[in-house]
């Protein structure tokens, strides 16, 4: 289909040495003042051969028919010259339409994103688009976007832009929004996948580096002034012609890229890796980079929630469906859409079923058409954590409710299919089944016959067989990580299980507590040291449920997790809820559960401690304002080589200037700041209202944060992400609920350092 | 149906060792005029055209224009496996989604053949023009090599100038500065020694010695290298293959930056 192809007209007119000189000083006229006033990297690349190529490859579009981005640029290509369908995959709608954002000009976009503000029910959306329908979205579309959420902080305001986003795409390219979806949450694939991009710092600046013909190390330079590559990306400013610009980036596009760039694998990798991004950064204009090298580093931070993204998604399908008219039991069609959406997707995290289904089936439908299936994981339900067995007594005084040990171990979602394969994801929904491959024999031997298929929620303890003890999780936190063998198995494990979610093809997350455990009873063998029911007994009495865990306790277990049998009993993926709560033995004396924190700075120690850090700065995070705020100062807890191995991880994280997502007082003035990269499990006596720090400000005291007092480490949550450390509403609820407990002691102090 | 005969098999595998580090995958035209290769590389900085023109092939049967992409490395790969003075023939069938490399030696009591599988690679055509030049530079290719190599231990940019003294090669980095400069010399015994520069307007323009480097790969496919230059567009770095062709490299010039907040 190709040929060589006469001259189109490139830099010279060949024929005449005067046209050519003319159009050479028209050139260098043009382009001297161009390129002094341009600030931004290769958004404004002062290209002259752009201009005079723009030309000849205009016509060579003209003869070339316009083609969505290759699904994959690898994919054999066969000798046949006779014109056919130049893509075989592409369907023919997609080749009818031309793919190509051409069309649309960035001052346009700009112009008109501001729109998206509106109110959903006032918005055309068909008035943003400044592509023709049917054309691939612009990426430029979606930064614009981006760079208009990141000026609001309303909730509702975000909602409403994300909402008319997602109708905009709809409207022209409705196979755009799953890549747009999966481009705002910043994810690339259902966390089940595993797969991530994996790009280091230093693949994104030397492809930086290398995009805009600078050095390494003035990008690095750059790097440190600003704390953000994506700012570097923004105002580096190319140094650099090109021989013409490359097509203007989609999200399709874009998208693709990201996903090729997390399969690449192997030799070169990293290499291969860093190639595809600067060909993204070639081609990124405007607001572009910057967004590009935050989503590559999977650090948008433009406060979107998830919840947000679900919320908006929702109302975008709502609007879509005007012509449909909602069941007529709704009433309020916006909100019932978007707890639809939210609900859906917290028994299927997956986008690339969710999206289609919306598109096809119609947010009404969608609980029928997306629904829990096996093989996929779901975020496990969490319980709140309670001060006291009077407490619980109090809270659940009318209901039937039981009490379980809490395990300390490890919480896995063990999913038995029908062709007899297993997989184990931990509570982050990765797949952890190279590492128990004890665990996968005991489950599926473990099963009673008839058992074809199962999904069940349990504890992965480690257990000593011989002497039929639990041991602690330190002994379990010892297995090594990846592709155990079973010879090799040092650490035995014991499943406790304590809830089934899915059982012989039927989804069990509708049915109560009561039920559940009656099916998971009659569905499996117990075998000491191998797979037992979580120890659990049913009563009302406060005295027998604090002997019970005192015997828990005994055990070695963290205390009890206290569930409603009947009323409210249903699962609920992801949830903190009320219906489970959880009850430990240390939480009697002081501040309740323990809090997870991130460290994001540290101070120098002395004496003993010199050569080491002395102490480290803890923060909560806030995940609707995407910071993380100042809680204390920890410096007991430690044993010296746990210090020592803190100081040591942590060195590699400093750095220059702290995040401008981290909120603290000025008065700290710590020696070092951190990357935000570990969670640290945190005990304290109890809680105040701080001057100091930052934690939850706004919401107990206008100015004030919460602190914690006497905090000590526990722990290092090596299964936790910074973002998932505990929340600021958390450490807010622990508040007022301290206060409400003891209201006259708030000078309890705790010391059993 | 494709059948090229190339009794010279190693000017293929020169010229794959020429072009394969400036871009990794392209699409090999082939009409009857010839087989040619255009790509971009992957910063849309540097451009490679490559001819090679029927009539330097001993045998040469091209049906029907088409274009065959090929990672280069791959490709690379497999013509490392002939002998120096192997005669090499490619081979494609209309319809197939691989192209054939035979490798015969001279004494043809060896024949071996390497299948490589085609891809399917998006990619522009631009219709380059012939255009006037402000300088012309000819000179001896090992010269301009080592030139470049030279200069990229001092610095990462060169600045190449022609005025009416000759032609300026000059960096500047951390440690230091270095300037080059050749004079008109035509009076050797062998024409491939000669430097000859022809200039209408003196020109000055700055490039990345990167790419540059890249370039000289191309050295031992000619001893002359041909770089024409004018202000604020691509420099055109030529190689003459032979009796056959060429292979030439553009390359867009740097923009002079202002401030020295880059210049460390």
């Amino acid at each position: 289909m190709l040929t060589i192809r006469t001259c189109n007209q490139l830099w010279l007119c060949p024929h005449s040495l005067s046209c050519s000189r003319k159009l050479l000083s028209a050139l260098s006229l043009s382009l001297k003042p161009f390129s002094v006033k341009i600030p931004k990297m290769t958004s404004n690349r002062p290209s002259a051969f752009d201009a005079l190529m723009s030309n000849a490859r205009a016509a060579a579009s003209k003869k070339r028919p316009q083609l969505p981005p290759q699904p994959s640029p690898k994919k054999p290509k066969t000798l046949d010259p006779t014109p056919q369908n130049p893509n075989p995959n592409s369907t023919p709608k997609t080749d009818v339409v031309s793919k190509k954002p051409s069309s649309c000009t960035m001052e346009e976009l700009k112009a008109k994103v501001p729109l998206l503000k509106s109110k959903a029910g006032e918005f055309d959306p068909n008035s943003v688009s400044a592509w023709a329908p049917g054309e691939r979205v612009p990426f430029a579309f979606l930064c614009s976007v981006f760079d208009l959420i990141s000026n609001e902080s309303g909730r509702i305001v975000i909602t409403d832009i994300v909402c008319n986003m997602f109708r905009t795409v709809i409207a022209t390219t409705p196979e755009d929004l799953l890549p747009a979806v999966y481009l705002t949450a910043n994810k690339i694939a259902p966390a089940h996948h595993g797969l991530e991009l994996g790009i280091g710092d230093a693949s994104i600046i030397k492809a930086l580096s290398e995009a805009c013909g600078r050095t390494e190390s003035q990008v690095k330079k750059q790097y440190q002034e600003k704390g953000d590559l994506g700012l570097v990306a923004q105002t580096s400013r190319s140094s650099q012609s090109m021989m013409c610009k490359p097509d203007p980036l989609t999200i399709a596009g874009v998208f693709h890229t990201f996903q090729l760039i997390a399969k690449e694998s192997g030799k070169d990798s990293q290499e291969k890796k860093k190639n595809r991004i600067k060909a993204l950064l070639v081609a990124a204009t405007d607001c572009e980079p910057l967004y590009l090298i935050r989503l590559l580093q999977s650090k948008l931070r433009i406060k979107m929630a998830d919840q947000t993204l679900l919320a908006a998604l929702g109302q975008a399908a709502v609007y879509n469906e005007q012509h449909s008219t909602p069941p007529s039991n709704i009433q309020s069609p916006l909100e019932e859409a978007a707890k639809i959406v939210k609900q859906v997707y917290s028994v299927l995290p997956v986008f690339d079923k969710i999206v289609p289904s919306l598109l096809s089936d119609g947010v009404w439908n969608l609980p029928k058409s997306c629904s829990f299936s096996p093989g996929v994981p779901v975020g496990p339900m969490l319980a709140k954590p309670t001060k006291g067995v009077s407490e619980v007594v109090n809270k659940f005084q009318d209901t039937e409710y039981t009490c379980e040990y809490k395990y300390d171990g490890e919480r896995a979602q063990i999913h038995y299919l029908e062709d007899g394969s297993v997989e184990i994801y931990s509570r982050n929904a990765e797949r952890n089944t190279g590492k128990f491959p004890d665990v996968v024999v005991a489950a599926s031997r473990l099963k009673k016959p008839g058992v074809r298929s199962f999904v069940l929620d349990c504890e992965l303890v480690a257990y000593d067989r011989e002497k039929q003890k639990i041991l602690p999780f330190q002994i379990l936190s010892t297995r090594a990580r990846k592709n155990v063998a079973i010879s090799d198995i040092k650490v035995d494990v014991c499943i406790f299980a304590f809830d089934i979610l899915y059982l012989n093809g039927q989804p069990l997350l509708q049915e109560e507590l009561k039920v559940r455990r009656e099916r998971l009873y009659d569905s499996f063998e117990e075998e000491p040291g191998f797979f037992q029911f979580a120890t659990a007994i049913t009563s009302n009495d406060l005295e027998e449920i604090q002997k019970f865990l005192d015997d828990a306790v005994d055990a070695s277990c963290e205390g009890l997790i206290i569930k409603t049998l009947n009323k409210d009993a249903t699962y609920e993926p992801s949830k903190r809820s009320l219906n489970w709560l959880k009850l430990k033995k240390d939480y009697m004396d002081n501040i309740g559960d323990s809090l997870d924190l991130v460290p994001i700075a540290a101070f120098h120690g002395r004496g003993k401690r010199t050569g080491v850090y002395g102490a480290f700065l803890l923060a909560c995070y806030d995940c609707n304002n995407e910071e993380f705020q100042s809680i204390c100062k920890i410096g007991t807890g430690f044993s010296e080589s746990m210090l020592e191995e803190r100081s040591t991880s942590l060195r590699s994280k400093v750095i220059p200037t702290p995040k401008p997502y981290y909120r603290y007082a000025d008065t700290i003035n710590p020696d070092v700041w951190f990357e935000p990269t570990e969670v640290w499990e945190v005990k304290a006596a109890d809680l105040t209202i701080s001057p100091v720090h930052r934690a939850a400000i706004g919401v107990v005291d206008p100015d004030k944060g919460i602190s914690l007092r006497f905090p000590r480490l526990l722990r290092v949550r090596e299964d936790k992400t910074p973002e998932q450390a505990s929340s600021s509403d958390q450490v807010a609820e622990m508040y007022s609920a301290q206060k409400h407990n003891h209201p006259n002691n708030q000078d309890d102090i705790e010391d059993d350092d | 149906m494709l059948e090229l005969r190339l009794v010279q098999g190693s000017l293929l595998k020169k010229v794959l060792e020429a072009i394969k580090d400036l871009v990794t995958d392209a699409n090999f035209d082939c009409s009857a005029t010839g087989f040619s290769l255009q790509a971009m590389d992957s910063s849309h900085v540097a451009l490679v055209a490559l001819l090679l023109r029927s009539e330097g092939f001993e045998h040469y049967r091209c049906d029907r224009n088409i274009s065959m992409g090929m990672n280069l490395n791959n490709m690379s790969k497999m013509l490392k496996c002939a002998g120096n003075d192997d005669i090499i023939t490619i081979k494609g069938d209309d319809g197939s989604d691989t192209i054939t490399f035979m490798f015969e030696s001279p004494t043809q009591d060896k024949i071996a053949d390497f299948e490589m599988k085609l891809m399917d690679i998006d990619s522009e055509h631009l219709g380059i023009p012939e255009a006037e030049y402000h300088a012309i530079v000819r000179m001896p290719s090992a010269e301009f090599s080592r030139i470049c190599k030279d200069l990229s231990s001092i610095g990462d940019t060169v600045v190449i100038s022609v005025t009416k003294e000759g032609v300026k090669f000059s960096t500047r980095g951390d440690i230091g500065a270095a300037n080059i400069v050749l004079r008109q010399n035509t009076t050797v015994d062998k024409p491939e020694e000669a430097t000859i520069i022809e200039m209408n307007e003196p020109v000055s323009l700055t490039f990345a010695l990167r790419y540059m480097n890249s370039f000289t790969k191309a050295t031992p496919l000619s001893s002359m290298v041909t770089i024409s230059l004018s202000s604020e567009l691509p420099v055109v770095v030529e190689y003459k293959i032979a009796e056959m062709g060429y292979v030439r490299f553009y390359l867009a010039p740097k923009i002079e930056e202002d401030e020295d907040e880059t210049k460390p």
